[in-house]
């Protein structure tokens, strides 16, 4: 259940802060209701990219701060 | 404007069902009116918990540590524990020359386990049920790790938002889409403690309602739940808690060396 929910909040924010964004510019520039769409797609993208991520990281694929403890064994990490 | 407040408070009772409103556990009350500029900041009982929850930590911390005994005590021992956790956390999200945020950290994960505690005994307050509470914590985390991230490396924290080996024509629409995923850190960082907490605390109540309507005959698969289910709820207020340090661990990280 934890898990499950933490996808869905992932994805739940990022369309909730796209729209916010997009509708906060329309305020701004006073061109409704563009921005809002634009940016509530923007938003949902953002939002599946979180996602993905984080499965990534509940699959075991290296967490962050993972390069720290590695570095004593292989410091090349960018010349391949 | 206070009295204003009151009277749209008593307005909200009275479902009429005869069973007790499982939301009502999360009501402001105010204990002492206070008013400053026309804001109402008045001593509401999610301030005293929180006064409470502060009170205990460092009460804890400090009598654990009275003696400073080289063979630790139980006390002293759990202290110590605690105190290991947070820091092998940080040592292994952050590296060692985190350590330097150690005392932000071990504070953080403290006030919020101590604040989900609360909330498990029976008649007190759950803090960290208020959205606000949660968003106001990960918005400061938020803000100040991005400042951190700034004071570090310059303007070249930007390049944080640039992922590496793109194409150039896409790099317009990449950057906007990672500013965006960026700026959710705090949302799904605050709605996720308070989701958890809010709906554990509802659930609770409407199995204890469960217990009481179904009376002496049925009540008692009800009640059998309920003790099950407080346990997992000790676990998810613990879990909580360091999910919430962990995550801030890892901002700190991505300010500090920006993976």
């Amino acid at each position: 259940m934890g898990q499950a929910l933490r996808l869905a909040t992932e994805m739940v924010a990022g369309v909730a802060v796209g729209g916010f964004i997009g509708w906060a510019l329309d305020q701004l520039f006073g061109t409704a209701p563009f921005l809002l769409v634009t940016f509530f797609i923007l938003g949902a993208v953002a939002g599946i990219m979180n996602v993905v991520r984080t499965a990534k990281s509940m699959q075991g694929e290296p967490l962050p701060g993972e390069h720290l403890r590695r570095k004593v064994a292989d410091d090349d990490d960018d010349d391949d | 404007m206070i009295a204003k407040a009151y009277a749209a408070e008593d307005a909200g009772h009275g479902g009429g069902t005869g069973l007790p409103d499982p939301m009502h556990q999360f009501e402001i009350k105010r204990l002492i009116d206070l008013e400053i500029f026309g804001f109402d900041a008045s001593f509401t009982n999610s301030a005293l918990f929180m006064v409470i929850a502060a009170l205990l930590v460092t009460v804890f911390t400090l009598f654990a540590m009275r003696k400073g005994a080289l063979v630790p005590g139980r006390l002293q021992s759990t202290a110590e524990l605690s105190y290991e956790f947070v820091a092998n956390m940080v040592r292994d999200n952050v590296g060692t020359e985190g350590m330097k945020y150690f005392p932000f950290i071990f504070t953080l994960f403290m006030f919020v386990l101590a604040l989900n505690m609360l909330g498990m005994v029976p008649y007190s307050f759950t803090v960290t049920s208020h959205i606000i509470v949660t968003f106001a914590l990960a918005a400061f985390i938020f803000i100040a790790v991005t400042l951190l991230g700034f004071w570090k490396h310059g303007i070249k924290f930007l390049k944080f938002f640039v992922p590496s080996g793109v194409p150039f024509v896409m790099l317009p629409l990449l950057v906007v889409i990672e500013v965006i995923s960026y700026l959710t850190r705090p949302v799904s960082l605050s709605v996720r403690l308070f989701a958890n907490m809010m709906a554990g605390h509802t659930m609770l109540k409407v199995f204890g309602s469960f217990v009481v309507a179904l009376g002496l005959l049925g009540g008692w698969a009800a009640l059998a739940f309920m003790v099950a289910f407080t346990g997992l709820e000790i676990l998810v207020a613990f879990l909580q808690a360091y999910v919430f340090a962990i995550l801030t661990c890892i901002y700190l990280n991505d300010a500090l060396h920006m993976h």
